[in-house]
């Protein structure tokens, strides 16, 4: 079943009298629970056309449907709602909260997504949830002194706390070593089976392709 | 919210250099805005005491008090239909005393009234700024103008006009040493609207104030200094508030990122805006106060506790400005573009 569709998306970025146009019209569709891997060659517009579909900056042209309801027409707040509670991110590097220990990380993103949890729920779903990314022992441990591999864990912990029904990853094993890797990302393709979460890849690395349901390239802002 | 708190115990040191700088700018406007008070009272004290009412000089005097003449009559008549009113003379002079050492005052001398002291022929009293020059109650001063001695009788606080002490002769003495007859001005208590008095112009106390030439200047500088202190201090609060939050755009688009709330993010920075502000701004007023305690004591220096917490209410208020400033800014930018403006 399609669950998210990205509909002739175009973005031009205007750097004072240049216009670029960096998306030409892509199209996609996304099916509950798969999970579909983006490729391409650098600055063909892959993390563009995610974060767009993220809700993290608008298209210049085109829709994007989730649930059958239009990104394009919300608000800032509307679709603030939906990035808090229905999707998860995971940046090409971690952007974890500097101030903010592993474990209030989890908190906080619990929080924002209005989870009806108690306070001890929400502990012990915090701790499942580290367990699950092996950063368990490392809850009290602020970002600054976690290395890479961490990092991305954590923030890929983050990104599904809150059961979010789609998730978005920029390269989230770009930091990692060949082992990490993989381990990262049994860990996203188990999570998402067993969530039933549909998750939408960036990858330059040919070696996680076999974690995906299907590939996507991408050259000089069009799907190929 | 706890987000604002964590965040300013994980960084400390930028909250609390923020703060002292806080701190040290509003203790400046403090203690300059002190001493501009204190100036301002050195130079009219004697007058700025007085209730508010009606001031009359003579028409023809050209709003210069110096050059009044308040004829008898008239003033005959009407210190006797307001039974406050009161007749005075200011002006400037020297004392000697016994060790013949000449001291400056501004002599004032006024028909009977409770706002100006009571002096018997060959007595004196003084602004007790002159008891700190060595002079001591039952000291004889002299004054080449006059023929007899004054006695000093006793001291007043805080009676200044022109920078010089008051020194309140009577007016038998007063005459004798200006060789006028005539009192310069008429002072009616309580009264909010002037009367017409045929030959005589009214002002108001703020009015009489003004037609003092050398305090109307001076004042203007003061005000001047104070305000000027006021509104960079208050631009510099309100910039520093906006470059703290500006500086941590990226920090807030991973948390608008994430999904929290741009009301969340008002609070946040309102919260810590008014955290450190109220911190350091109650470190200033404790200061300034302690300051008032110890100034020394010929320092014309005047703050009270209203003025400090009105000029802190105003920097409160620029403050909130400067912070709702840059929250408007975050509001409007997208995510993932502040995460990008905080990366370079
Ligand atoms: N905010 C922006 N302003 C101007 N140009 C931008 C902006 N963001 C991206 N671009 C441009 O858009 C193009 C595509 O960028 P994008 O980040 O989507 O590439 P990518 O496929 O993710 O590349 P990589 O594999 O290196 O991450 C690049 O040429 C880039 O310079
Ligand atoms: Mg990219």
């Amino acid at each position: 079943m399609t669950i998210f569709t990205i509909d002739e998306v175009k973005k031009t970025f205007t750097n004072g009298e240049v216009e670029e146009q960096v998306l030409k019209g892509v199209n996609l569709a996304l099916q509950e629970g798969e999970v579909t891997a983006l490729v391409g060659a650098s600055g063909s517009g892959k993390s563009t056309i995610l974060t767009i579909a993220a809700g993290l900056q608008r298209a210049t042209e085109g829709d994007i449907l989730f649930e059958g309801k239009s990104l394009t027409k919300m608000s800032q707040e509307q679709i603030r709602k939906i990035r808090a509670s229905e999707f998860g991110f995971v940046f090409q590097s971690a952007h974890l909260v500097p101030f903010l220990t592993v474990e209030e990380q989890l908190l906080l993103m619990l929080n924002v997504s209005e989870s009806k949890m108690k306070k001890r729920e929400q502990k012990e779903e915090v701790e499942k949830i580290l367990k699950l990314v092996e950063m368990n022992h490392r809850k009290d441990a602020y970002p600054a002194s976690l290395s890479g591999g961490e990092k991305q864990r954590v923030a890929i912990a983050r990104a599904i706390i809150h059961k979010p029904k789609m998730l978005f990853a920029d390269e989230p094993t770009a930091s990692l070593d060949s082992k990490r890797s993989k381990d990262v990302m049994t860990l996203i393709r188990d999570l998402t089976k067993t969530l039933n979460i549909t998750t939408l890849m960036v990858t330059h690395d040919e070696e996680m392709l076999p974690y995906a349901d299907h590939i996507i390239t991408m050259r000089d802002g069009l799907i190929v | 919210m706890t987000i604002a708190w964590k965040e300013m115990k994980k960084s400390k040191t930028k909250f609390v250099i923020l703060g002292s700088i806080i701190f040290l700018v509003s203790f400046l406007t403090f203690i300059i805005s002190g001493l501009s008070n204190g100036l301002s009272q050195d130079n009219a004290a004697l007058i700025k005491d007085l209730p508010a009412g009606q001031f009359y000089m003579s028409s023809d005097a050209n709003e210069t008090y110096n050059l009044s003449r308040i004829n008898e009559t008239v003033q005959k008549n009407e210190l006797k239909k307001q039974k406050d009113a009161t007749a005075f003379s200011i002006q400037m002079g020297f004392v000697n005393d016994a060790g013949d050492k000449q001291h400056s005052v501004a002599f004032v001398t006024s028909t009977d009234s409770k706002l100006f002291e009571k002096v018997g022929q060959g007595e004196v009293v003084l602004d007790r700024s002159l008891e700190e020059e060595g002079i001591k109650v039952g000291d004889t001063l002299t004054n080449n103008q006059f023929s007899g001695e004054f006695k000093v009788k006793g001291f007043v606080d805080q009676k200044k006009y022109s920078h010089a002490p008051v020194a309140y002769v009577n007016v038998e003495n007063y005459k004798e040493i200006y060789r006028v007859n005539e009192m310069q001005l008429l002072f009616i208590p309580g009264q909010a609207k002037a009367q017409a008095i045929t030959g005589l112009q009214s002002f108001s106390n703020k009015q009489f104030l003004n037609a003092i030439p050398s305090y109307n200047a001076e004042q203007m500088s003061l005000n001047m200094i104070v305000w000027f202190l006021v509104v960079i201090s208050g631009m510099l609060f309100a910039i520093f508030f906006y470059m703290m939050n500006v500086q941590k755009i990226g920090l807030y688009g991973i948390l608008k990122a994430i999904g929290v709330k741009t009301s969340s993010l008002f609070v946040m920075m309102w919260s810590q805006m008014l955290f450190i502000t109220v911190i350091a701004l109650g470190l200033s007023i404790a200061l300034s106060q302690g300051f008032t305690m110890i100034a020394p004591k010929g320092m014309p220096f005047s703050l009270t506790v209203e003025t400090t917490l009105q000029l802190s209410v105003i920097f409160i208020i620029i403050g909130f400005l400067g912070a709702t400033l840059s929250g408007l800014q975050i509001k409007k930018v997208e995510p993932l573009q502040a995460i990008q403006q905080g990366e370079v």
